[in-house]
């Protein structure tokens, strides 16, 4: 819409051309719409208020002879709704458009016996598209006649595998095969297998809750207790005596109205000694188990003085001890001693 | 075959297919005006417009459309032209029916503009006689309702259901194909 409205705006004086830009920014799509359709030249001659000549009207399309036609014959066809450029049309009326164009050329190499036809399309100001509706222009031809002449040349590889690889991908997005849906298919899968594990990973956080383990709480956090009918002696909730009370008999009240019951606390209530259900009691002998029985030694620091001092006695006794069990250590230990004399130096004197 | 677009269905060429299907084929070739255009074709051997039927036209126009709208953002191009050369007069270089997709920016170099004539009321009279002589003859709906029958004809051979779209309601209808002698036959058994 920005084109047609921005030139014809060009021509106004500023003041008035304030005026309307805030009037455009005011109105909704629908008005967007009704504007545009009011300043296309070709929707008012689908309407009929411009004179024109038709030669083919249809629900979708309708078919006129250009004013400025490229040779004799030239025609315009064109779908009744209004669309700027191809790409936003339905696929069913670019499929009926085709048809009726493949029809008429017919009628053209019979009617005015043209060499030859041409479909030309043209999207967008750069390649030369003049009305802001889309046209499909049906042109004959002979041989000679300078209206459409491409002219071809070679190119090398590189160009082909480069535009490959830049519209491939694209290509195959954008008519839902291939790669990206099977990428798309499969981002769909792995969100649903998380929203999955979220959902199992809530329960098992639930089921953790519920069942507080091996942790002792004292009597000031619980919030409520058990009892029974017939009972002396009121219970926390994870107390094996109170699980065992069937839900009809069960009877809950709050901590403070405990004093008034009239009822003695239970051990796991004064925070001595709980008495669990078998699974728990499973796992915490299965725990023990798994613990190693290594003696704990005393810091040094909690150790008295007297056993500092022997320690220190041991080790160096212990030192001496391993030189005096040689008998050559012995030896010369005794030879040391004051001047001892062997046996056999003796033994030469008495003879 | 001296038919490029045969050899490229036959990957004897260096051209490169971007798309397949049973019908339609995409594909980037040597010889083109600029680079980055790309050739849209049917499988079988069609020489021109006329001679291709109406759903594999359909198809290669939807086909068509959706490339040039890949392209802008694939190429970055301003623009897209749509051109089908149909005869050796409209400079059709290879016997075989396909679709120009041609990416277009402004300082381009290519110019497809064309002078306008100037023609008396007369032969815009004339031309207008002829030509709706001959469009009044084009009766579309019938001729999809006649393909739509065959169709549905063949398949009540084989005895399957298909499942056909009615344009006038847009809506889907079951048409199941049960012969008439399985209607007999079931009263006949029902006869004690």
């Amino acid at each position: 819409m920005s084109r047609e409205l921005s030139d014809s705006l060009s021509n106004l004086a500023p003041e008035q051309r304030k005026e309307l830009e805030e009037k455009l920014k005011k109105m909704s799509p629908e008005q967007l719409q009704e504007l545009q359709k009011q300043q296309c030249i070709f929707c008012q001659i689908l309407a009929g208020k411009v004179p024109s000549k038709k030669i083919y009207e249809d629900e979708v399309c309708t078919v006129i002879i250009d004013i400025n036609p490229a040779s004799k014959g030239h025609l315009l066809i064109m779908p009744k709704e209004h669309y700027a450029i191809m790409p936003q049309i339905p696929e069913e009326v670019v499929g009926h458009l085709f048809l009726v164009c493949k029809h008429l050329s017919k009628a053209l190499l019979k009617a005015l016996k043209a060499e030859g036809t041409n479909i030309f399309i043209a999207n967008g100001p750069a390649a030369g598209q003049r009305a802001q509706h889309t046209i499909i222009h049906l042109i004959p031809r002979k041989e000679g006649d300078l209206v459409l002449d491409l002219q071809e040349k070679l190119f090398d590889e590189e160009m082909l595998e480069k535009v490959k690889g830049a519209v491939e991908s694209k290509l195959k997005e954008v008519l839902g095969v291939g790669k990206a849906v099977e990428e798309a298919i499969e981002e769909q899968e792995s969100k649903k297998k998380e929203v999955k594990r979220a959902e199992r990973e809530e329960d098992h956080t639930e089921e953790k809750e519920i069942i507080p383990l091996h942790r002792k709480r004292g009597p000031g956090e619980e919030e409520f207790f058990i009892t029974s009918l017939t009972a002396k002696r009121y219970h926390q909730e994870r107390c094996a005596f109170a699980q065992n009370i069937p839900a009809d008999k069960r009877i809950v009240f709050a901590k403070e109205e405990a004093s008034k019951s009239g009822l003695k606390p239970c051990t796991c209530v004064t925070g001595k000694k709980i008495h669990l259900k078998t699974t728990e009691s499973k796992i915490r002998k299965e725990r023990k188990k798994t613990k190693t029985k290594t003696k704990k030694q005393p810091l040094e620091r909690h150790k008295k003085q007297s056993e500092k001092k022997h320690q220190k006695q041991h080790q160096k006794q212990n030192e001496n001890h391993t030189k005096k069990h040689t008998k050559k250590q012995r030896e010369e230990q005794l030879q040391k001693k004051e001047g001892f004399v062997s046996l056999d130096d003796i033994a030469d004197l008495f003879k | 075959m001296k038919c490029e677009h045969c050899d490229i269905v036959d990957r004897n060429t260096k051209a490169q297919i971007l798309y397949e299907d049973e019908e339609v084929l995409v594909a980037v070739k040597d010889v083109v005006t600029t680079p980055g255009q790309i050739t849209v074709f049917p499988r079988e051997h069609f020489t021109i417009l006329e001679m291709v039927p109406n759903k594999i036209l359909q198809k290669c126009s939807i086909i068509a459309n959706k490339v040039g709208a890949a392209v802008f953002e694939a190429l970055g191009a301003q623009g897209t032209n749509i051109i089908i050369q149909n005869g050796l007069g409209a400079g059709q270089k290879v016997p075989h029916f396909s679709i120009e997709v041609i990416p277009r920016r402004e300082s381009d170099g290519l110019n497809f503009q064309w002078q306008p004539k100037h023609l008396a009321e007369d032969e815009i009279d004339l031309v207008l006689k002829l030509l709706k002589e001959e469009a009044d003859k084009i009766n579309l709906k019938e001729e999809l309702k006649k393909e739509r029958k065959e169709v549905l004809e063949q398949i009540s051979k084989n005895g399957k259901e298909v499942t056909v779209k009615d344009p006038e309601t847009k809506t889907e209808m079951k048409v199941e194909q049960k012969n008439k002698e399985d209607y007999l036959l079931k009263s006949l058994r029902r006869i004690p």
